[in-house]
């Protein structure tokens, strides 16, 4: 292989390149908290619910489980407008994700919920809790420790599942890639760094939520 | 006076009766076991006593005041005065051992946490646990857990304590260390009603032994009527089949 590296024509960009993954991260973590507090919502009604919402909310989860995300995003940019909504790139990304987040945080959330244990909650009852006092002190923590791991998961797969934005020519880490890769043709030296910067974006974020997780949870998450 | 009555008490789950009008009562400062085969209703009994499982008919009286299952109140009333062990423990895993015995005295009676750590410290020093404060059940081996599950009863500072077979799920060198604490209890005359499959503990801890049956108390009588000269058939067949191994 005759290549010869040039990084030097890539540093110029390196924070044009280092903003746009500010604003993956943003997209990432809004997309997330929007999909918790649907899943949250969605797994009480699937845990407790019944009726005609408890169906709609089934309907949701199934769809958005088992269709791609490129479609589901596809479609609120490309197929709304035919229905007179218009959606910029960034909202039409923004909301595709957090909807699909919901889904699969319902079903993570969902299985939380499940866990919780008879046998501690009847230990609460014959202390003398009251029902919220056997959610505030039995129930949220265990749950907490249950789900800690597996958001942490998803939130790491929704910060590189951001790349997708690109398509829909949003600025965000690799849609600036491509910018830089056609402005300079330099495409093994721009990827490679791109790559760099996801890696380091989601390590720093691994080890940070799996100390979060481990000290302030006590699930069993390993920090590195 | 007795300190616990049941008076013709019976319950169900559902439709299917469990209890069929028990008569039972237990002397202030008395050990009671209760033995029987699975499905007999003991355990029903301590859930009945703990307000878990409200009776269909007749009448429980803690120290003759009668508890009225329709009032909430009542209910709380009588868990402050009967506490009960679970055979599995059913520890908080979210709080250390400290926590889970400081829990109900702190948060759910409000007393001040300075005050009742010193006791709880005194009670886990008693079961042996002075070293384990600040571990999480799941560190600790099962008769550990069982005796954080009796200090945790013991905190709130009960006139009752009940048994559901706390040994039952313990490997058998540990079933001493927690039968070790519960004869101290004994000794210093809490009022005990006890579920077991540990017949020789039985006998040994117990005023009295109530053979149970069917939903129905059989046979009750002291250890000795009950293990070596039992009156009723079913009795015999029971002690006989207990006996053989």
């Amino acid at each position: 292989m005759d290549y010869t590296f040039q990084y030097g024509q890539v540093w110029p960009y390196l924070p044009y390149l280092l903003s746009g993954a500010w604003l993956s991260l943003q997209i990432a973590f809004l997309a997330f908290c929007g999909g918790l507090l649907i899943g949250t919502a969605c797994a009480a009604m699937r845990s407790f619910g019944k009726g005609p919402l408890l169906i709609v909310v089934n309907a949701y989860v199934i769809f958005f489980v088992n269709t791609p995300q490129l479609v589901q995003i596809y479609f609120l940019y490309f197929a709304l407008p035919d229905m007179g909504i218009y959606l910029s790139s960034y909202m039409a990304v923004l909301i595709g994700m957090t909807l699909n987040a919901g889904a699969y945080l319902t079903e993570i959330q969902r299985a939380g919920f499940e866990s919780r244990r008879r046998s501690e909650m009847e230990a609460a009852e014959v202390l003398g809790f009251s029902r919220l006092q056997q959610v505030r002190y039995v129930i949220l923590p265990h749950v907490a420790k249950v789900l800690f791991p597996p958001l942490s998961n998803h939130y790491i797969l929704m910060t590189l599942g951001t790349s997708m934005a690109a398509i829909f020519g949003v600025e965000e880490l690799t849609g600036r890639a491509l910018n830089v890769n056609s402005q300079t043709f330099r495409s093994l030296e721009v990827f490679s760094v791109v790559a760099l910067i996801y890696i380091a974006v989601t390590l720093v974020a691994s080890v940070l939520l799996a100390l979060l997780g481990r000290y302030g949870f006590r699930a069993k998450m390993r920090v590195v | 006076m007795a300190h616990l009555e049941l008076d013709d008490v019976s319950a169900a789950y559902g439709t299917f009766q469990v209890l069929k009008g028990i008569d039972l009562s237990v002397a202030r400062g008395e050990t009671v076991g209760l033995v029987g085969p699975s499905g007999s209703g003991k355990s029903t009994i301590l859930r009945v006593l703990t307000g878990l499982l409200p009776p269909s008919s007749g009448e429980v009286r803690v120290a003759g005041d009668v508890v009225d299952y329709s009032r909430a109140s009542e209910i709380r009333r009588l868990r402050d005065r009967c506490a009960i062990v679970f055979q599995q423990y059913n520890l908080f895993q979210n709080l250390t051992v400290l926590e889970n015995v400081t829990i109900a005295p702190t948060k759910i009676r409000g007393r001040k946490r300075a005050e009742v750590q010193p006791e709880a410290e005194a009670l886990l020093a008693r079961v042996g646990l002075s070293d384990k404060l600040g571990a999480y059940p799941d560190e600790l081996s099962g008769g550990q857990q069982q005796r954080v599950a009796i200090a945790r009863a013991l905190c709130l500072k009960p006139e009752i304590l009940l048994l559901d077979e706390v040994t039952a799920a313990l490997d058998p060198e540990l079933v001493s260390e927690v039968l070790d604490t519960i004869r101290g209890l004994a000794a210093e005359g809490m009022t005990m009603l006890i579920v077991s499959h540990e017949m020789g503990f039985i006998r040994e801890i117990s005023a009295r032994v109530a053979f149970m049956a069917e939903g129905r108390v059989v046979e009750l009588g002291s250890p000795a009527d009950i293990f070596d000269n039992p009156q009723k058939e079913r009795t015999r067949d029971f002690v006989g089949k207990i006996l053989r191994h």
